[in-house]
């Protein structure tokens, strides 16, 4: 089991304004399909179902699993201004490997949001044991991948025109990953 | 570790308070912060004479012992708390100051120096944000100390 007790949390962003970050429930759909319109189309793209469709959003609502998928949600004033996702799996070669999703409202980023939400989702991470965390992130979102290896990420790769937008536009994909403290310990055969 | 503005004596403990820095004369910019005796000595060795271009070896070797006795404060900030990943990084923060060897002068003295400071801020920073606060930003405190200038900050 993923612990959860540290949530609801408050915290305090650079402009001294607050968010609550708290895991997402069935109740958010409205909350999360308003946050996702708000996105560019650039931070669409890596979803592998079209966000722009209420049908999905509601469904990832309904069908929540943190085992498998733990959204943390950032709220301010009752609206959802940023999301943190760490993807598991539950079994297999890869159990051990975390995946981060971090997306920020337009309006709210250059406070510091993204940036706890890193430090909420290695706490997460270390907590469930995880061997390492994972982000994929578009090279030209140099702001997120400054602020991944600030927080102990490291640039593993580049791929040039690897992955596709919405529109086809080629971007160049950057994967960093981080070690967690846990592995250090770790005995190997 | 007394604080370089004001000469006080900072707990290094973590408070709620926020910030309420205040610029008038006399009042030390720390006051009222989180952590502020972290805060104070993270700065002193941040805009710290050792990375100047006309450094010596003194410079280094007092920012040497700053740095450990910085990173000792960290480290009984960090028992009351359950932030693994905050004691693995203050972990290699004292491996990198072991293999800066003060004794050293070369840049390979001052880059692990970096890193183990660098670390430090990263740990500080996991302290302040279990807290609910913003990271610690030096350059929020640059103009009381006679900084030539501060690297660029940029928050996602």
């Amino acid at each position: 089991m993923i612990p959860l007790e540290r949530y609801p949390k408050e915290i305090t962003l650079r402009d001294d304004s607050k968010v609550v970050l708290r895991p997402m429930i069935p109740g958010d759909a409205d909350g999360l399909w308003n946050f996702l319109q708000q996105l560019p189309e650039i931070d669409k793209s890596h979803f592998h179902e079209d966000v722009d469709r209420r049908e999905v959003v509601e469904r990832w609502a309904k069908k929540l699993d943190y085992e498998t998928a733990l959204p943390i949600l950032a709220i301010r004033n009752d609206r959802i201004v940023g999301t943190a996702t760490l993807y598991r799996n539950k079994t297999g070669w890869k159990q051990r490997v975390g995946i981060v999703r971090i997306l920020i409202a337009p309006d709210q980023r250059h406070l510091g949001l993204g940036t706890a939400m890193i430090r909420e989702i290695r706490h997460l991470g270390e907590k469930v044991a995880l061997n390492y965390l994972l982000a994929e992130v578009i090279e030209e979102q140099q702001a997120a991948v400054r602020a991944l290896e600030r927080m102990g990420f490291e640039k593993m790769v580049v791929y040039r025109n690897f992955v596709n937008d919405r529109r086809g536009h080629l971007h160049n994909l950057v994967v960093l990953l981080h070690r967690m403290s846990g592995l250090e310990k770790e005995m190997f055969y | 570790m007394n604080c370089p503005i004001c000469g006080g004596e900072h707990l290094p403990a973590g408070g709620r308070r926020g910030r309420t820095t205040s610029s008038g004369g006399g009042t030390c910019p720390y006051k009222g912060e989180a952590y502020i005796g972290l805060r104070a000595g993270h700065d002193q060795i941040y805009f710290g004479r050792w990375r100047r271009m006309d450094a010596t070896s003194i410079d280094l070797r007092r920012a040497c012992r700053q740095l450990e006795r910085l990173l000792h404060e960290i480290s009984a900030a960090l028992e009351t708390e359950d932030i693994p990943a905050a004691r693995s990084d203050l972990g290699k923060a004292f491996e990198a100051l072991q293999t800066a060897d003060p004794g050293e002068e070369g840049p390979e003295a001052l880059r692990y120096m970096d890193h183990a400071l660098s670390y430090a801020h990263r740990v500080i920073g996991d302290l302040l944000h279990e807290k609910g606060l913003p990271p610690h930003a030096p350059g929020d405190f640059a103009e009381w100390y006679d900084a030539g200038e501060v690297p660029f900050r940029e928050d996602w």
